[in-house]
């Protein structure tokens, strides 16, 4: 198993490489010169003078020494200054990402919460109401923009109830996730509708299988038959599908974030582009990879001990 | 005799009946059986006429401001009411149906063509090509596609052929890996084998065996696309990053009308119907689109 472990991790450094170059190519594919971007705020610069500062960062280097250079600052955690705030871009998103993580980890939890027990009822409950009502939903889930569920969200329970807060972060404990409640439940419909048909055709293929007719055929209790010999095998995939989606949650939390106000690194990527800040907006967009990258890699590693096939190929 | 039996099979109903019948036909039987798919197919149809004769039904000029009529509550005049300049809602509404449906079928088309080009290509001369695509398509798999297409236009300029295009720069990867996939397959069954054989030339291979097979699975991807490419292009307006002001555009009315929250919600409840509608009714005919093209779940 630490001989899959270890070769799973080494696989994981070409992709970590080419997720870097990619970075960099959108860095060079910025239009404009980039001291004129950086000095934007500043006072008209001459010819010299932008030449010099060109030299300075090394911007007049061959491509290849700017990209080894650019490599080996990640490595050291040096991802540049931010041009409006002037604090280094690694301590700007430092900050601001335990916020989005906080959120797609809530909102992950309320799908299982929400959608796992719904595709398993549909499934046991196969062809009834509650099957279709379940598929409804799910397919509601799919197609309804998931900011626009959280403006209505807003409507609802900020505007018209007034029981949560519909902007921002809470200070206090309590405050705090008042204000995590509504972005989240917006966050978890991204992944919501998608869990709930997984679920559903997952238990509804393990249901099918012999093992689950021996069960019967042994005598065993419907409940003892369904969940302790069906269910844990129909979550695998379902554990493929949130570990494989985990890329497009992450993408509806730059729109959430900034629907409300949550000072995630969503956020501050939008709001970076409107500040010409680029080298905030790639090096987010890198983070954003990179975490996609270490969460397959824990589901994978997950995988070796939840499926003991794995552990012993 | 022998003749006359056959003339009397030919003229009743059995021969209709055991006639062996062709693969569309069944798929287009299933399909129009489908209410779902006849539902969202009428749907589309009103949308896209919608968008066809937008200057013709809409009440207003969408773009007309009348300062005397801002922030107008609905009426019969006004069925969503006016926006912040008194810019009639309702026309700004149909008008943004055809930047949708453009984006939308334009997005779908453009990145099908090329996931289906550098799929083929990958999946059946393998190799230097297959290795460079795959190692593209697995680099960009580790992005979010949103977050990707978002730092797109940042780099093109926000404006709404950029955010076309980025949405494209995305989404091809998906055919392409779906075309790949069932090419690798296809490649190794005998009747490709078989054709090999007989002495087919790689073209005929390609478009005559190959590409027949996988066209019915590409098109339900592309109709799902269609909904995906909806859903993102009106994120990305919403951030500002789409269609610019003054166009009629969904995303970006949704935007504006937070604004008006308090005192106008139904200008922030509308634009969001309107893409909910298009999207529902695009996945009513993907899922039934599937159903009938894919010989996997046929019954």
């Amino acid at each position: 198993m630490e001989q899959y472990i270890f070769r799973r991790i080494i696989l994981m450094i070409p992709l970590v490489f080419g997720v870097t170059t990619a970075t960099f190519a959108l860095i060079h594919l910025i239009p404009g010169d980039p001291v004129e971007l950086m000095m934007s705020n500043a006072r008209q610069l001459t010819t010299e003078e932008i030449d010099r500062i060109r030299d300075k960062l090394g911007l007049n280097d061959p491509l290849p020494v700017q990209y080894v250079r650019y490599l080996t600052n990640l490595l050291k955690g040096d991802m540049g200054d931010s041009v409006r705030s002037r604090s280094p871009v690694t301590y700007e998103i430092a900050q601001r990402l335990p916020d989005t993580i906080i959120l797609t980890v809530t909102s992950i939890l309320l799908v299982l919460v929400f959608a796992l027990p719904l595709g398993i009822i549909s499934a046991l409950k196969r062809g009834t109401w509650i099957d279709t009502a379940a598929m409804t939903f799910a397919l509601l889930g799919v197609s309804i923009p998931a900011f626009w569920f959280g403006i209505m969200l807003m409507l609802i329970f900020g505007l018209h109830l007034d029981w949560l807060p519909t902007v921002g972060q809470g200070k206090t404990l309590i405050e705090f996730t008042r204000s995590l409640i509504l972005p989240s439940v917006t966050l978890s419909l991204i992944l919501l509708g998608l869990v709930t048909r997984v679920a559903r055709s997952s238990m509804l293929e393990v249901l099918g299988l012999d093992y689950v007719r021996t069960a019967h055929a042994k005598g065993m209790g419907l409940r003892r038959v369904n969940f302790r010999h069906a269910l844990p095998n129909a979550l695998i995939p379902i554990l493929t599908i949130v570990s494989g989606q985990f890329a497009s949650l992450l993408g509806g939390a730059v729109v959430i974030e900034k629907v409300f106000g949550w000072p995630g690194i969503g956020r501050l990527a939008v709001d970076a582009i409107f500040g010409r800040d680029y080298l905030v907006v790639t090096n987010t967009v890198l983070v954003f990879a990179i975490m996609v990258i270490v969460v397959n890699l824990v589901t994978d590693i997950l995988y070796t001990f939840i499926d003991p096939r794995i552990r012993f190929q | 005799m022998e003749d006359s039996i056959v003339e009397f099979a030919a003229s009743s109903d059995i021969a209709e009946q055991i006639r062996p019948k062709s693969f569309s036909y069944i798929a287009f039987q299933q399909f129009i059986r489908n209410e779902r798919a006849i539902l969202g197919l009428v749907v589309l149809l009103l949308l896209v006429l919608a968008a066809i004769f937008a200057e013709q039904i809409s009440p207003y000029d969408p773009y007309k401001t009348n300062y005397s009529n801002v922030k107008q509550p609905p009426s019969a005049e006004h069925f969503i009411g006016t926006d912040e300049l008194g810019r009639d809602g309702f026309s700004r509404l149909i008008f943004g149906a055809r930047i949708s449906l453009v984006i939308g079928f334009l997005v779908s088309a453009v990145s099908t063509t090329i996931g289906v080009v550098l799929g083929a290509a990958s999946g059946y001369f393998g190799g230097a090509i297959d290795m460079f695509i795959m190692r593209v398509v697995d680099v960009m798999m580790a992005f979010p596609l949103l977050v990707l297409a978002i730092a797109l236009v940042a780099v093109f300029g926000p404006s709404q052929d950029n955010l076309m295009l980025a949405l494209i720069c995305v989404i091809w990867i998906w055919p392409a890996r779906l075309v790949r996939g069932m090419v690798l397959s296809l490649r190794e069954t005998e009747f490709i084998v078989g054709a090999k054989a007989l002495g087919a030339t790689e073209t005929t291979i390609i478009f005559r065996h190959i590409l027949p097979n996988v066209f019915p699975i590409v098109v339900v991807q592309a109709s799902f696309l269609v909904a995906d490419a909806i859903l993102a292009a009106a994120a990305l307006s919403y951030l500002g990053l789409g269609a610019q002001p003054p166009t009629a555009e969904w995303g970006s009315m949704l935007s504006n009308a937070k604004e008006l929250m308090r005192i106008l919600p139904v200008m922030s409840i509308a634009p969001g119907l309107a893409i909910m509608v298009t999207v529902l009714a695009n996945n009513f005919i993907g899922d039934a689109l599937r159903d009938a093209l894919d010989p996997t779940l046929r019954r």
